[in-house]
């Protein structure tokens, strides 16, 4: 009974079973939280550390992240890689066709600032944060497997945070 | 009843698509399922790299240069390197030249190991990737435990090596020598006799040598048309010459082919690192390079053999510490070039183009830089 | 051909068309006339002794006093190698595309045409390649182009 040892609920044992009552909120977040499926969108170097992710070793499938391939099943996009200004609009739409709720993970330097291509350079977008609103921000060039990881457990715990009032305002 | 009228339309593939290995975006003009033309879009990856480096001092700039072609990172450094040595008469020391063969060897099963997964799952079978990436981190592992990084190493330098590789690494190399050697039978036992990836394949994509070397194309597709072209023997540099191994090649110019002869590949490349494994001789790994390292002015265009064909630079310099000019060259920019000349006219379906685009390993930084 | 032999071949046989330069430090660097480009380019592709038919690598270069286009070609079956380039001042620099001659030259005419602001004459497809379709700052490559977020690094 896993799932009953993490959320807060009431149980109450009956004849055959038990009766299991806790809020919406618990039930929803935790869903969330534990299937957060992430769009590939691997522009440059960080798209190879998160092949490595996905792969044999470190096996991202256990946190419950699944690849897709479009953004309208995506809850979550990974930017894995450099933005230029040339991508920017791209990363904006697809972000725009993903469906509420939607979270994003800035990996890398890149993503962040622009990383190793602040300085001198013309066509790199210094940051993604005024592009899409990002949730966590995963520091590395490229940054390896287990900090991605953690960045990923990191994010669910914001969602387990999540009030569902939130959601209706939006 | 008389021929069904037909109406070409036009399909917008990428930036954003798994099988475009990064962001090119191809627009087809598709007749029915058929591709009738491909127009590849790509510098959605352009980060300006060649400016950045006319800002950097010669040191500077070969960080900067390992996300030129982050998945043989080694090579980047190694090119960048070999020309501002060539540039200054340099002598390296022999310990690192044989340090600098293994890196660049091992990084090119690395990248072949990345092919074999990727291409593969274009194609429909997932099990592969997982089969590549699993021996590829045993190799990543050794750099790890060389540079501490896992893909962009900054390793080579100007005059050698960063550093001597831990008294460890040899016997983990070998041990990784000998695995992925007879992995590498269980490689080609999943999928060359495999009805589904035959069909896929062969007869897929054929490329004309005559063709291809006009258009600049280089490496494991040339090779795979029977150009039997390889910079490691043709023209050699570091001590390649001092190495037993043959030139991977095929003859059909297709799809099947070039697979093939990127796994041919890794085992002439485990050959190479057995035997600078032997021969690897004690002593310093880095000539005496000054802080301030400035080569007299001049010009030089030097080129390897990377897995994806012939990587080059031409490094200018005026005399000061920093380069006035650094042009890179990448294999994947003249194959991208050549992508549309195979697939015109053709009658490819998309499904094709992607087995062609996967097997060219294409990837985009190295176009876009 | 060894690098001597090619040095003197070419000296024979290209008398005053092609200039060698001293700032070849490996291969042998030649200049050659803008308006000769594409016959010369043409024999040393069809030379029976030269035979360079692999076009390894072109871009251009700003030296704060002129522009240059360099080439660097190479032969897959005689195995030497060559470098040349075409010497151009700032004001309207133009250059005759080589595509007739190695087609794989394509691409990298319009990376310069944008990037430097060469123009190619006869080229057949002169759209952006890397940078945004709504680019309007200029040529980035070139050393003097500035804009309003490009930030310079700090000397260290």
């Amino acid at each position: 009974m896993g799932l009953i040892k993490k959320v807060p609920v009431y149980t109450e044992n009956i004849p055959g079973g038990a009766l299991v009552a806790t809020s919406l909120e618990q039930v929803l977040n935790f869903g969330r939280a534990k299937s957060l499926w992430y769009l590939l969108f691997g522009t440059a170097c960080c798209a190879i550390e998160l092949m490595c992710t996905g792969a044999s070793r470190y096996d991202f499938d256990r946190l419950g992240m699944i690849y897709r391939a479009t953004p309208r099943q995506a809850d979550l996009i990974l930017t894995a890689g450099t933005i230029t200004k040339k991508m920017a609009p791209r990363l904006r739409k697809l972000y725009d066709q993903m469906a509420e709720p939607r979270y994003v993970i800035a990996m890398g330097g890149c993503t962040i600032n622009g990383g190793p291509f602040y300085y001198d350079s013309y066509s790199v977008e210094k940051g993604i944060d005024h592009i899409i609103p990002v949730d966590i921000y995963i520091p590395g060039c490229p940054p390896r497997p287990e900090s991605l990881m953690e960045g990923c457990i990191h994010l669910q715990e914001v969602i387990r945070k999540q009030k569902l009032s939130d959601w209706q305002e939006k | 009843m008389g021929k069904l009228r037909t109406e070409e339309f036009q399909v917008n593939m990428g930036p954003q698509h798994p099988s475009t290995h990064g962001v090119c975006r191809l627009l087809l003009t598709m007749d029915g399922e058929k591709v009738v033309d491909v127009v590849p879009h790509v510098g959605y990856l352009h980060r300006s790299i060649e400016k950045i480096c006319e800002n950097r001092t010669y040191a500077m700039c070969i960080p900067v240069l390992d996300r030129f072609e982050y998945v043989t990172a080694m090579s980047c450094n190694y090119v960048f390197a070999l020309a501002a040595e060539k540039l200054a008469e340099m002598e390296v020391p022999e310990r690192a030249e044989y340090l600098r063969v293994i890196m660049l060897e091992l990084n090119r099963i690395a990248s072949h190991l990345i092919f074999y997964g990727t291409t593969a799952m274009d194609v429909g079978a997932l099990t592969p990737f997982l089969y590549g990436l699993r021996e590829r981190e045993l190799i990543v592992d050794l750099f790890e435990m060389t540079c501490g990084q896992r893909l962009t190493y900054n390793y080579i330098r100007v005059g050698g090596v960063s550093r001597d590789i831990p008294k460890e690494f040899v016997p983990k190399c070998r041990e990784a020598v000998k695995i992925i050697g007879e992995k590498l039978s269980d490689y080609e036992g999943i999928l060359n006799e495999n009805p589904i990836w035959i069909a896929r394949m062969k007869g897929i994509g054929l490329t004309d040598p005559q063709k291809a070397i006009a258009w600049g194309v280089s490496g494991p597709v040339l090779r795979a048309a029977g150009v039997k072209h390889d910079l490691r023997k043709d023209d050699p540099y570091s001590i390649y010459n001092k190495f037993d191994f043959d030139v991977a090649i095929r003859w059909n110019g297709d799809c099947y082919d070039r697979y093939l002869v990127r796994l041919d590949e890794i085992r002439q490349s485990l050959k190479i690192i057995t035997q600078a494994l032997d021969g690897l001789p004690e002593g310093d790994v880095r000539a005496k390079v000054k802080a301030k390292f400035k080569p007299p002015a001049g010009e030089v265009y030097v080129r390897i053999e990377n897995s994806r064909g012939e990587m080059g630079v031409h490094l200018v310099s005026d005399g000061s510490t920093k380069p006035l000019r650094v042009k890179t060259r990448g294999g994947s920019f003249n194959q991208l070039q050549y992508l549309p000349e195979i697939v015109r006219g053709k009658g490819y379906l998309i499904a094709d183009l992607v087995a062609i685009f996967a097997t060219f390993d294409i990837i985009l930084p190295e176009v876009d830089r | 051909m060894t690098r001597d032999e090619l040095k003197a071949y070419i000296e024979s046989n290209f008398v005053g068309r092609m200039t060698l330069l001293e700032s070849g430090k490996v291969e042998p660097m030649y200049e050659i006339k803008a308006d000769d480009l594409i016959e010369v380019a043409t024999k040393l592709r069809d030379d029976l002794e030269l035979k360079f038919d692999f076009l390894c690598n072109m871009g251009g270069v700003d030296t704060r006093e002129r522009l240059e286009v360099i080439y660097n070609i190479a032969s897959t079956s005689k195995l030497h190698r060559l470098d040349f380039k075409v010497i151009l001042g700032y004001d309207s620099p133009a250059v005759e595309s080589i595509c007739p001659v190695w087609p794989g030259a394509n691409w990298y005419e319009r990376e310069m045409y944008e990037l430097y602001g060469i123009d190619i004459l006869n080229h057949n497809d002169l759209r952006p390649l890397l940078l945004p379709e709504d680019w309007d700052q200029g040529h980035p490559m070139r050393k003097d182009w500035d804009a309003p977020d490009f930030v310079r690094m700090p000397e260290l």
